[in-house]
Parts: C-alpha cells; structure tokens; sequence
C-alpha cells in the first residue's frame, strides 16, 4: 500500500465509497442508527393517546405513540404473528389499538395483544409475551428518542454528553427551554446526499462566505470559516447593526426570557451524533433531525421552534424562518453537488480538510471506529 | 342461576368472561349495570369482552361490529346476526345467570375442531 503525504495543512477525508456504496451504508445502519440513540419526532407530534408516527431508524420501522397514561411508547412495527408491518401510514392517530390488516391482531396502546380470531381457544399464548416488542425510549427537549439495540448505550453520556462537549454545560441549553417551545414552522427536505455530508457541511463554516451571504451578514465572523462548531462554548456573535437573527437582519420574536446575557446575540450550533443538528438563537431553536434512506438519499426534517405565545398570537415568523431555511437550501445543494463526484474515480481516495476543518477529522474516525473499519496508520 | 363472580370484583368499565360453553360475557357499564350476552361474536371467533365497552354497547375488537347489551341486536357488518342475551341477577353482593334457553348464533367454526375445541 502507498501512503501519500499530504502538505502539513491537509488531512485526508473518508475515501469517496463511504458515500456510495450500499455495503458501508448497510453497516452504518447497523453499527450507528441501530445501536445509539436516534431522535424520531417532536413531543407534540404526539399529542394525544393513540396518536402516532412511523419512522426508519437503520433497517427496522419503529412505531412511536402515546398511551393512556400518556408516557410515549416505542415499538418494532412487526405484527408478531405473521410479520405484517402493523401502522403503514407515516403518521397518524388510533383510537384505542394497532390493529394488523392481515389477520386482525390487535394490540392496545401498551403494546399488549388484547384480540385476535380465535385467541380465546389458544389460552397459551402470553397477551404480554405475544404483544409488540418495546424499543427503548426517551423524551428530551421536547422531542422523543429511540434507540433499538437491546443494549441501548447511556443517554446522557452519549446524547446529553455531545451537547455538553458543545457548549460546555447542559444548563447553557436548558435555558433555552426547548420542550416548552412550539413549533413555528416545520419544512422537510430531500436531499439527494449521503448523511455524512450533511454533517459535515454543517461542522464547518469554511464555506459560509461563498454561499451563505445571508447569514454570513447576521454573523460576521462566519467570514473568517471558523463555525461555531469550532470551538467549546462559543457562540457567533450577531454583527453590530444587526438587530435579530432574520433574513434581512431586521428585529426577531418575542426573546427567551431564561436565556442568560452573555447568550444574548449570538448563535450556537450543536450536533448530536448521528441525526440531530440544533441551533440556539435568542428568540428560537432550530431543530434538525436527519433521516438517511439511502447511501445517496437523507430526508431531512427541520423546526423552528418559538416561544409558545409567538406561535399562538399568529406573529409572522416569516423572515426568521427564512434566514435558515435558506441556509439550508444552500447548504443541501452544495451537498448534492458533492454527491455524484463521490463515486468520480478522482476521489476513489477522497479529498482533503483544510485547518478550519480539520475537526471533521473527528468525525470520521469517529464512524470508522464505530463501523470496525478504521485503516492501519 | 350460575354463580359468576362478585360484583366487587368486576369494576365499571369491565368484562369476566365465563368459560361455558358457549361463553359468556359479563359486562359491568360504566353507569353501573350489569348485562350478559354470548361472548363470541357471530362473524368471527373473537372474544367481546376483550372488545370495546361503550355505555350500553360493546364493540368487537377485530371487526367493529357493534352488539347492543340490553338487546343483543348488532349495528353493522360484517356481523349480521344478533348475540343471546340473559338474564342477570345481582344478590347480595354476587352476580348470577340464568342462560338463554334459544339456541346461539356461533360463528362459522371449522377451526374449532383444529383448535381442539367444540364444533
């Protein structure tokens, strides 16, 4: 094998078939999706007993819903006779049960099996022991948190600990409130790019000042490529004449009245490994979480989230939204443009980080460590 | 009259299956009264008093239809026949039956003999 030196100012990225090729995909549901902590829907999504959403997480469908004593539940959405998927709709609510359309076993909201044709004559079989398999399940920020593994890793030192390794403290995002926030906005994207890229464009600013003028105007020092994932407990700070984080610089929302004054104007950006991106900005939260479909193919769903009364009294959020929501498009066609050349026999051996990316690094050995396919140095 | 079960064992809300043949199903209504119909309804070999109590009505749990306790009559397919009330009686504390004498409306029961049970 030959080993290329790079100039001391480079490292090298992922080799270009981390980005396409069906086998690493196909490890990194089993070895990162199937085995952390993975975060499928906002607490109010599930708002009431009954209601409920179905989500992919690695290979397996997952059906989250909330039951009569209103705890949110997670399930293997297999029937457990014949293996019908139970709940084919992406969402929806049930008024007291699951019910299989193939042969009509029916679950209750707990999961346990309380029908089917002919039970009665089959006294042996365990309502509990025949009723739908529980995924462990959490709810934090006011969103919901599944991990499917039986073994699942701890919460706080993986989920919590990436937001503390951030920003220096839990307490420093507790004062934003999250799970008290409503949802502003909801926009979801598909996006023609590998889960990695998303990631990585996002744990870099390297490129704000090329294609996010918008945001780069808001925040300044964006323009020198250090992101606000640099750094620990650093956030951008707005530029002087801007007034709040919106498209035009103009005033935002209602301000989080917890958020403390040296978070006051300025901007934090966290991801939490593998799905969920978050920003913090005075008067909202963004909230990201990455669903990968494919090697080439992520659907990514992201809210913006205000203060309750913002959203109740209608206030137009139009020019904050829009701020993100552009960086997002610019940030997911940037992606796309990555995509195809993945696959280029020019990047067979992938690309190079520049300094102000070189804590991508992290990032991939932290996959290839995760998928036991890390080279010999 | 059969001996089933004491009242205070069986809260609102709730049904005790009695293993007869066939079996019924005694319902306890969240109002407090005290019905008894056949427990399997006449589509399908399913239990009602798994089903879905609602005043004075329960609902199958696999196919929806919905049998009236008071007169056993049934709402809508795909159940079409009516289920055998009888006739309750609560005495001191305890709950009795005495069993329709008509004969029931069994669903279709071929599986039964698989199952091992009556045909």
């Amino acid at each position: 094998m030959t080993t290329t030196s790079l100039p001391e100012s480079l490292i090298a990225t992922l080799p270009g078939d981390y980005y396409t090729d069906p086998d690493i995909f196909r490890l990194e549901q089993e070895h990162i999706f199937e085995s952390m902590w993975f975060c499928v829907a906002r607490s109010s999504d599930l708002d009431k007993p009954g209601a409920f959403r179905t989500v992919d997480v690695g290979r397996e469908s997952i059906l989250v819903t909330r039951a009569r004593d209103k705890s949110v539940r997670a399930f293997f959405n297999v029937c457990r006779h014949r293996g019908a998927r139970l709940c084919t709709e992406e969402s929806g609510e049930v008024r007291r049960a699951f019910q299989c359309p193939y042969h009509a076993w029916t679950y209750d909201l707990d999961g346990r099996l309380v029908a089917a044709p002919n039970l009665t004559k089959m006294p042996d079989i365990g309502r509990t022991e025949y009723g739908l398999v529980n995924v462990h399940v959490r709810e934090w920020l006011g969103y919901v948190w599944v991990c499917v593994s039986d073994d699942p890793p701890s919460f706080e030192e993986e989920v919590v600990g990436d937001v503390v390794a951030r920003l220096g403290d839990v307490e420093a995002i507790e004062r934003y409130g999250i799970a008290d926030l409503e949802v502003g906005k909801r926009i979801v994207y598909d996006v023609k790019a590998n889960w990695k890229l998303i990631i990585e464009n996002f744990m870099e600013c390297y490129h704000c000042a090329t294609i996010h003028p918008e945001l780069t105007e808001v925040l300044p020092e964006f323009a020198d490529g250090y992101a606000a994932q640099y750094y620990v407990g650093h956030g951008a700070e707005f530029g002087e004449e801007i007034k709040g984080f919106t498209i035009d610089g103009s005033e935002g929302l209602d301000p989080i009245p917890t958020v403390s004054e040296d978070q006051d104007r300025r901007y934090y950006a966290i991801t939490v490994r593998p799905q969920v991106f978050i920003n913090l900005v005075p008067d909202h939260v963004i909230f990201h979480r990455m669903y990968p479909v494919a090697a080439d193919r992520t659907i990514v769903e992201c809210d913006w989230l205000y203060l309750k009364d913002v959203v109740e009294s209608g206030k137009d959020v139009s020019r904050s939204v829009e701020l993100f929501h552009r960086v997002n498009v610019q940030d997911f066609d940037a992606c796309e443009r990555c995509q195809p050349a993945m696959s280029s026999r020019l990047y067979a051996k992938g690309g190079v980080l520049v300094p102000s990316e070189h804590h991508i690094g992290g990032f991939h050995d932290w996959v290839q460590a995760r998928l036991g396919t890390r080279q010999p140095q | 009259m059969i001996p089933v079960c004491r009242l205070a064992d069986l809260p609102r809300g709730e049904a005790y299956r009695l293993e007869s043949d066939p079996p019924v199903a005694v319902f306890h209504t969240d109002d407090g009264e005290v019905f008894a119909i056949d427990d399997t309804c006449t589509h399908q070999d399913a239990s009602l008093s798994d089903g879905w109590l609602e005043g004075c009505e329960v609902e199958c749990p696999l196919h929806a239809s919905r049998f009236d306790l008071r007169t056993g009559s049934v709402d809508a397919p795909p159940a079409r026949l009516p289920v055998r009330t009888h006739q309750v009686l609560v005495e001191d504390g305890m709950i009795y039956l005495a069993l329709s004498e008509a004969p029931p409306n069994l669903p279709p029961c071929g599986v039964a003999r698989l199952c091992g049970g009556a045909a």
